[in-house]
Formats: C-alpha cells, structure tokens, sequence
C-alpha cells in the first residue's frame, strides 16, 4: 500500500537510495506492484568503497537523479500482501520501486533484488528483463 | 313519548330527560340483542376440497453435514493419492510441521521455497506460509496446498526440535530470522538428484537457474 508520503527503497542503479511517493497515477487509492507513481528522491545512493570524500564529485556526475528530483518510479515489491489469481499470496520485506522517465523506460541500468511477476501483466517487461529475479 | 312536565327547578326537569333517555336505550339495545343470526353451518353450500401439497422431506435428515460432504468430494478431486492430506495431517508423524522448510514445486514457474512458519487448515482451503530471503530481501508466499498448480510439496528439512508454536511469526524479527535457506534447498536438491540419477537437477531452485541465464547472456 504505497500512498502519499510513503517512503520506499529506489533498487536501480539510477543513484536514488530513498524515495518518497508524491502521487499515485490514475488512481484514488493506494499503490500495490505494478502501479506507477510519482516520487521525490530523499536520499542519493552513494556507491561502495570509491565514494569517499574526494569522490563525491564523481559520484554525483554518476547519479542520474539527485536529492530532491521529482520522477515517475513504478513499484516492485510491496510489503503489503498480495493475493495472485490462483489464490497463493506474495508479500515482501520492504517496499521497494524502480525510477522511470515519462515515456516508461528505466532510468537505471541495472537493479538489485526480486521484484513481484505482477509486472508482467502491467506491461512492465522491461523492469522485469533487468530484474536478477522475479516472484 | 310522554311530555316533558314543566317544573320550577330546572335541575329536576335535566333529572327526567336524563331518565327518559336512559329508558329510551335500554329499549333500543334490547332490540338488537334480540336478533339472532343463522346458525353457520345452516346451508352447507358446495364442499370444495382444499388440495394440500406435501412438504419435501429435509435434507437435513438426508444429509447431515453438507459443508463436510463437499469438502470431502473436492479433495478428493483434487488429491487423488491423498498424499497431499497426508503430509498435513495431524494424524502422520511424518507429516510437515511448523518450522520445516519445505519446497513447492509448481506446475507454472520455478519452485519456491522456505520455513514454514503458518500452516492454515480449512479442509481444501488448506495454505502453508513459506518464508525465505531471496535477493537479501525477506518474501513470504502463502500457497494453497490442493491447488492445481502445486505440483508437489517437499520437506527439505526437519526442524530439529518441535517448535512450541502455532505460527512462528517471530521468525520475521531480525533476531530469529533464518535468512537465506537457499544453500540447504540446494544442498537437498543435488543430493535428490544425485539418487535419482540426475533427474532432479533438471529443476533447479529459481536463484541459481536465473543467475546462470544472465552470466550467460553477458
């Protein structure tokens, strides 16, 4: 259930760590996977070992998106449980999306961590071809 | 009737009107209770038979527990072998229990699977709540153990001790999380295949398949 003001974890390599939902699209209730949203990112990721603090430039040449950006993101894990059509349910750890440009593609290149196969029916194949995993 | 008589008091003259009056309807009820109506079943008039239809009998005589008669039948559409009930019976001490890890095999995507932290019994309702970490991220899935698109459920591993829980849902706290069980399933797995002669290798844990898709690919 991901609504305003709901913080989630940004799993691609797009340099957002933290987001917080701004608006749930063409919908007047709460997000669940698959379902795109807008997002503020809160938090920039700041990579590994070679982000020390001489390295802060590049890194912030390396991030796509900084602190404070407003994105299109589409969820991928929620922990809220979701109940697939033949009756088995799927719940995660944490709440989790993926950041996107307007016309739907990923802004990041690569993600880490399973994302929920709901993607698949909301068309969301290429999240899903760049996944390490999906459930 | 008589004329009124006049008097002086006009207090006596209200006295005899009043008293008229009186006399007046008791004469006017004696009339009608005089009447008397004919007797009900002076004239019987054409006899019709009123048909009565007979209840059906009651099921509940029949069939006493209905709820129970369907589950039954469907279960045993369902699981023929009966092996599926078997493995949750509370009947069996070989049967799963909480805190087993146990693998589903499905017939639609890779298997899955976890600690049993949940099993939910309600006849062919019946669901397991598996829990693992995939990908450092905990996922919970709950399946229904006589759904056709189970193909199988296997116990990898006994918890070593009878776990003094229901539902072991302190097993989502970070202080008695199990984590990964991945390396055990796939420990079990080669172990199966290697006894059946490399059979079970062809159905690897999802983890591993996929990883080794995408090496490939790069």
């Amino acid at each position: 259930m991901i609504q305003l003001k709901s913080m989630l974890n940004c799993i691609d390599n797009s340099g957002a760590a933290i987001v917080e939902c701004a608006k749930v699209m063409k919908m007047k209730r709460a997000a669940k996977i698959g379902d795109r949203i807008i997002v503020v990112v809160q938090k920039q990721r700041n990579f590994g070992p070679e982000s020390g603090p001489g390295a802060s430039v590049s890194t912030s040449a390396a991030n796509k998106v900084r602190r404070g950006d407003i994105r299109h993101a589409v969820v991928v894990r929620t922990k809220k449980k979701l109940q697939r059509p033949d009756g088995s349910v799927v719940k995660f750890d944490d709440n989790a999306c993926v950041l996107i440009n307007k016309a739907g593609e990923p802004i990041g290149t690569r993600l880490n961590g399973v994302v929920g196969t709901e993607l698949r029916k909301m068309k969301w194949s290429k999240i899903l071809s760049l996944a390490p995993m999906h459930l | 009737m008589a004329p009124i008589i006049p008097t002086v008091r006009p207090l006596s003259c209200w006295k005899s009107i009043l008293r008229q009056a009186r006399l007046q309807k008791t004469a006017t009820r004696s009339l009608t209770t005089y009447y008397k109506p004919k007797p009900i079943d002076a004239t019987p008039t054409v006899k019709r038979k009123i048909k009565v239809i007979e209840s059906p009998p009651s099921f509940r005589a029949v069939w006493k527990e209905p709820i129970k008669e369907v589950t039954k039948t469907q279960i045993a559409l369902l699981d023929p072998t009966g092996a599926r009930t078997n493995l949750f019976s509370k009947s069996n001490p070989e049967a799963a229990h909480v805190g087993d890890i146990l693998l589903v095999r499905l017939k639609t995507g890779d298997p899955f699977a976890g600690v049993c932290i949940n099993i939910r019994r309600r006849g062919v309702d019946s669901g397991i709540l598996l829990r693992n970490e995939l990908t450092r991220v905990g996922v919970e899935m709950w399946f229904k153990i006589y759904s056709p698109n189970v193909e199988g459920i296997e116990v990898v591993q006994r918890r070593e001790k009878r776990a003094r829980r229901a539902r072991l849902t302190y097993l989502r706290k970070p202080k008695h999380d199990m984590g990964s069980v991945q390396n055990i399933v796939l420990a079990y797995q080669r172990s199966r295949g290697a006894l059946r002669g490399n059979v079970g290798a062809k159905d690897e844990l999802k983890g591993g398949k996929r990883k080794v898709k995408g090496k490939g690919k790069r």
